[in-house]
């Protein structure tokens, strides 16, 4: 079906590009590895795949045979998995190419990719400023050409918020509808594998290749891979709601621009627009940053230097290798998360802290189930507040960092499917549209992305 | 709500993490703002009976009783910081080694 | 019932169980006892990163099973739980378990207390978690060997009340509690290797009074044999304590079975919090009402109803029909027995004495079948045989097979029925004890048991004695 020496020219040339990349710190493989192995892999890549030769970016939180997976952490420094998660299984199984590993926050906590211990990840366009994160790394290497799609990952917002700050299209499918199988876990009830793409068309045909069962992972469906829809002429019978909450006063106008263009093209689309509320969404953000934390806390704790990782000093008693290692091991951003989340689970607080964020999540999901009860088939909103941040802006203050996710949180927390496409510029700088779908209706959700890609300037300023 | 150096210290602790003196009070600090932050969702009047949400499956899937490990490319020993004997290796432990003795 | 000098003693078991399964609870790897170490090992055991559990069928299925056969209340759905701790031999630094919903709760197991007769114990609750790995101190110098071929294993942990008065119950519950995991094949329970462990609760308080007394906990209990000893010796320590002044402190003691003492485990700095929280990787466990119907199905007639059953159905005594019942195959091989045509009182017998003195000394094992064994109890019942002759043919048949008529043929035991034969016998006895004649002739008649028994020395065991007691008072009387 294909030239079946297309994968290796493909994979020599993808290699060129990430290496010409290296400035924007957002591969982790050093080049002489991932020229030898994309050699390797482009001879080996099945040609009547669906993805055959087609390089894609993973993120460093994902195993994978080649290469090391570190999660943006010195914990994991040097680290081999000696099995490869499902989602890269199948994607190599389609004729991909794993064109090296990401830089990312550490273990996907943060959404700069500055929290990553082998350095800052860069804007694309600007490198004073950040790609947004955790998922940075993959992100900047799609916006920058390098390669055509990539693998990322979710807790909250980590694929779309990055996806939003360069440029590109990132999606967040299911809770569920993609193995989390050798997706190194953060925050197990909220973590999903995404996908970037420079279009709707290539993220959405990786997303559709590494989706569908897995016997291995007891929290992914059973259900048949994604069907891609093909591109719609007109939105007519898609009723789109525009909440309140994510259209806050002080929201930048610019933003609010870009928003209001786009809602335009919806319209012309044949689309009903209609207002609708979600009314706990405010408390989202510390819902989330209970319940992440609270999980990553439970989830860290196999980093102890026993088994496999490096030790950091401790030789003499296992205490103190603990302790180290870990004290070591784990930058601030992940220590301070492991201290919240043990907090908040130890004995005295977990009614007030992680009982009470539970039952915040059911209302945040009940909140998504009344609107789509009520007819509305997606929702439309800002991806994030504002266009990419500088470097160093938000390291001071966590808090600050955490709000920056406030319009996509929401999603992982009802395990809903979104994604964000570009819809504009603000001086110069992408800024993001997100589409919120129904579980399990990510076809109705890319069927309007194509329509929205195909008619809103995304390259221009708003 | 706000948290004590002795507090951390004690969560330190717990999450086996090594927190130096230096870093104590900044940590305290930013400790407590994140923790003050995340509590305003108490101030929602809490309906006892709400279920809590827990995406995916509804009920788990079950394995069929085989033996069949899932691979692994390499044994332990290639991971192990310390592996002897086919045994991982770890420091003792004075206040655990009591219980196989 | 109490530990004299009117002290009562309180005991609550924490009893872990494995499940006899191939594979390990959440991941493909054997469960079997004895590889090398860190062989049975996989990505998800290793607890790796990335790594995510998925749970054993068979497991459950045993696990409600157990439930079913405890009496316990099966909940709908249940939840799998993180305990969160740091321990090496705990890759993944929490155990999978269950906490606020467990599978089952408030069962019952009644067993023969040696102070009671037939009392219950509640069973709490009954969960399932994994084990965990195996630590080895003394393997290199300073060093902790780790092993995590048992991380994994399935395991169900059943909790009682505080309801045993004495050690003697709490060892002969669970007895009987591992009577009926075997029986149902839920566990092999062989503490030995370590697939039934016991955690103990231990106070004591003064007689009648309705309060508990502090606590403590004694682990390490290794051996069904060191149950009592544990228990007694905790108990003893903790009334000569509260006798000399002194308060019992709540803490964790490991027993140490060369020593026969119990010693504090030294504790952690902090007190356990281990951080429970419903385990994000795994969905509820669900149970449909015909997944719990197939599991009774599966179950066998439990020891309880057995012996109820071998009490009425075989006209027995409770203490007989409790040791025919205490093991399945003993019990099928009793009925085997009574079906083959043999008297259900005499095989009860036969079965008790013969049979499980047998096999105490030959590995268990019920070494002749029950078909030989009613075929050799009606010889005796027809008088063919003496029940002295029956001993040395059910000897020869456990050691070296065959038709019990025809070994008694060879063993020459058959009995003599030849009123000619005996009546010589006879003469020759009444003619070398004149004496006795004279005694029972002038009405000491209590001496005939006396002739019969000189018959039946004289005849090697052979005379028929009903025979030999007939001619023999024909001929006294004459
Ligand atoms: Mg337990
Ligand atoms: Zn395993």
């Amino acid at each position: 079906m294909s030239d079946p020496g297309e994968a290796l020219a493909n994979a020599k040339a993808a290699a060129d590009r990430i290496v010409k990349a290296k400035r924007l710190n957002a591969c982790l493989t050093p080049p002489k590895e991932l020229r030898q192995s994309l050699q390797k892999q482009g001879q080996a890549a099945h040609p009547s795949g669906v993805l055959y030769g087609m390089p894609v970016a993973v993120k460093d939180n994902i195993c994978t045979l080649e290469f090391t997976t570190t999660c943006g952490s010195k914990i994991l420094a040097g680290y081999r998995s000696p099995y490869e998660a499902t989602a890269v299984a199948k994607l190599k199984a389609a004729g991909a190419l794993v064109a090296g590993k990401t830089n990312c926050d550490e273990f996907g906590m943060g959404s700069s990719t500055e929290h990553s211990a082998y350095g800052r990840a860069l804007h694309p366009f600007d490198k004073t400023r950040v790609p947004g994160g955790s998922s940075g790394g993959s992100a900047a290497l799609v916006a920058a050409g390098a390669v055509p799609a990539g693998l990322g990952s979710e807790t909250g917002g980590s694929v779309r918020q990055p996806a939003s700050f360069c440029g590109i299209v990132g999606i967040k499918p299911t809770y569920g509808r993609v193995s989390r199988y050798g997706l190194v876990a953060f925050g197990s009830s909220l973590d999903q594998i995404g996908v970037f793409g420079r279009s709707v068309h290539d993220a959405a045909r990786v997303l559709s290749v590494i989706s569908g069962r897995d016997p291995r992972d007891s929290t992914c469906e059973a259900r048949d891979p994604l069907r891609l829809p093909t591109v719609p002429e007109s939105l007519q019978g898609f009723v789109i709601g525009i909440a309140k909450e994510y259209f806050p006063p002080d929201l930048d106008p610019a933003v609010r621009r870009a928003c209001d263009r786009a809602i335009r093209v919806l319209k012309e689309l044949g689309a009903a627009v209609r207002e609708v509320s979600l009314p706990h969404t405010q408390y989202a953000v510390p819902t989330y940053y209970i319940i992440a934390p609270a999980e990553a806390s439970s989830n860290l704790a196999r980093y102890d230097g026993a088994r496999y990782g490096p030790r950091y000093d401790g030789a003499l008693d296992l205490r103190t290798l603990y302790r180290t290692t870990r004290g070591e091991g784990f930058g601030p951003e992940v220590r301070r998360r492991i201290l919240v989340g043990t907090y908040v689970l130890s004995s005295g607080y977990y009614d007030a802290y992680y009982r009470r964020a539970q039952q915040m999540r059911a209302l945040i999901a009940q909140d998504f189930r009344n609107v789509f009860d009520r007819g509305v088939d997606l929702l439309f909103t800002p991806t994030t507040p504002t266009p990419a941040f500088k470097a160093g802006e938000k390291l001071a203050d966590p808090v600050a960092m955490y709000l920056s996710d406030i319009f996509v949180v929401t999603a992982n927390l009802a395990g809903l499917p979104a994604m964000s496409l570009p819809i504009g510029r603000i001086k110069g700088l992408p800024i993001g549209g997100q589409l919120i779908g129904q579980a399990f209706l990510e076809d109705e959700m890319i069927e309007a992305a194509y329509a929205l890609e195909r008619m809103v300037p995304g390259a221009e300023d708003a | 709500m706000s948290v004590t150096h002795e507090e951390v210290l004690t969560i330190a602790r717990l999450a086996e993490l090594d927190v130096d003196e230096a870093t104590l009070p900044v940590l305290t600090e930013q400790m407590s703002r994140i923790l003050e932050f995340v509590a305003q969702i108490g101030a929602v009047p809490a309906s006892e009976s709400a279920k809590p949400f827990v995406p995916g499956p509804d009920a788990v899937r079950f394995r069929p009783d085989e033996v069949k490990p899932w691979p692994l490319a390499f044994g332990p020993d290639k991971l192990a910081p310390a592996f002897r004997g086919g045994f991982f290796l770890v420091p003792r432990l004075g206040q655990f080694e009591e219980e196989d003795q | 019932m109490t530990a004299g000098g009117g002290w009562e003693t309180v005991i609550g078991l924490e009893t872990h169980v494995q499940l006899r399964t191939a594979s390990k609870m959440f991941c493909g790897c054997s469960a079997a006892f004895g590889a090398p170490p860190n062989t049975n090992v996989c990505p998800v055991c290793l607890g790796l990163p990335g790594a995510l559990p998925v749970p054993n069928e068979q497991a459950l299925k045993l696990a409600v099973r157990a439930a079913l056969a405890l009496g316990c209340t099966l909940h709908p759905k249940s939840v799998f739980a993180r305990k969160n701790y740091f321990y090496p031999d705990l890759p993944k630094g929490y155990q999978i378990s269950q906490f606020e919903q467990p599978l089952a709760t408030d069962g019952a197991l009644s067993y023969l207390s040696p102070d009671r007769g037939l009392t219950t114990a509640t069973i709490v609750r009954l969960h399932v978690e994994e084990d965990a790995g195996k630590s080895l101190h003394d393997r290199f110098p300073k060093q902790t060997a780790i092993d995590l071929n048992r991380c994994g294993v399935p395991l169900i942990e059943i909790v009682t009340g505080p309801d045993f008065r004495s050690p003697q119950e709490a060892r002969r519950y669970l007895q009987t509690l591992k009577q009926v995991l075997e029986y149902a094949g839920i566990s092999d329970c062989d503490m030995e290797k370590g697939s039934l462990r016991v955690d103990a609760n231990v106070s004591v308080r003064r007689a009648g009074e309705a309060a508990l007394g502090t606590k403590t906990e004694v682990k390490n209990i290794n051996s069904f044999a060191y149950v009592e000893k544990a228990l007694s010796v905790e108990r003893d320590r903790q009334v000569a304590l509260l006798e000399g002044g002194g308060t019992v402190a709540q803490q964790t003691l490991l027993y140490d079975s060369k020593t026969s003492g119990v010693r504090p485990q030294r504790s952690k700095e902090e007190s356990h919090d281990y951080r429970y929280f419903p385990d994000p990787d795994l969905p509820p466990l669900v149970l449909t009402e015909e997944f719990v119907a197939q599991q009774q199905a599966q179950l066998p007639e439990l020891p309880a109803k057995k012996r109820e059953r071998f009490m009425t159905q075989y006209a027995l005594g409770v203490a007989d029909a409790d040791v025919l019942t205490g093991d399945r195959a003993v019990a099928d091989y009793y009925e085997a027995v009574v079906h083959a045509g043999a008297d259900t009182k005499l095989a009860a017998n036969w079965v008790i004495n013969e049979v499980l003195g047998d096999a105490k000394t030959h590995q268990e094992q019920l070494r002749v079948p029950p078909g030989a064994l009613a075929q050799l109890i009606g010889l005796v019942r027809g008088g063919t045989l003496s029940q002295q002759a029956a001993k040395r043919v059910f000897a020869e048949v456990a050691e070296r097979g065959g038709e019990p008529r025809n070994v008694a043929e060879a063993l020459g035991v058959v009995q003599v029925a030849d009123s000619g034969v005996v009546a010589r016998w006879v003469s020759e006895v009444l003619g070398a004890h004149q004496q006795e004649v004279t005694r029972y002739k002038s009405g000491e008649i209590k001496l005939l048991p006396f002739f019969v028994g000189q018959v039946m020395k004289l005849s090697g065991g052979k005379a028929d004695p009903k025979l030999a007691q007939k001619i023999l008072e024909e001929k006294l009387a004459a």
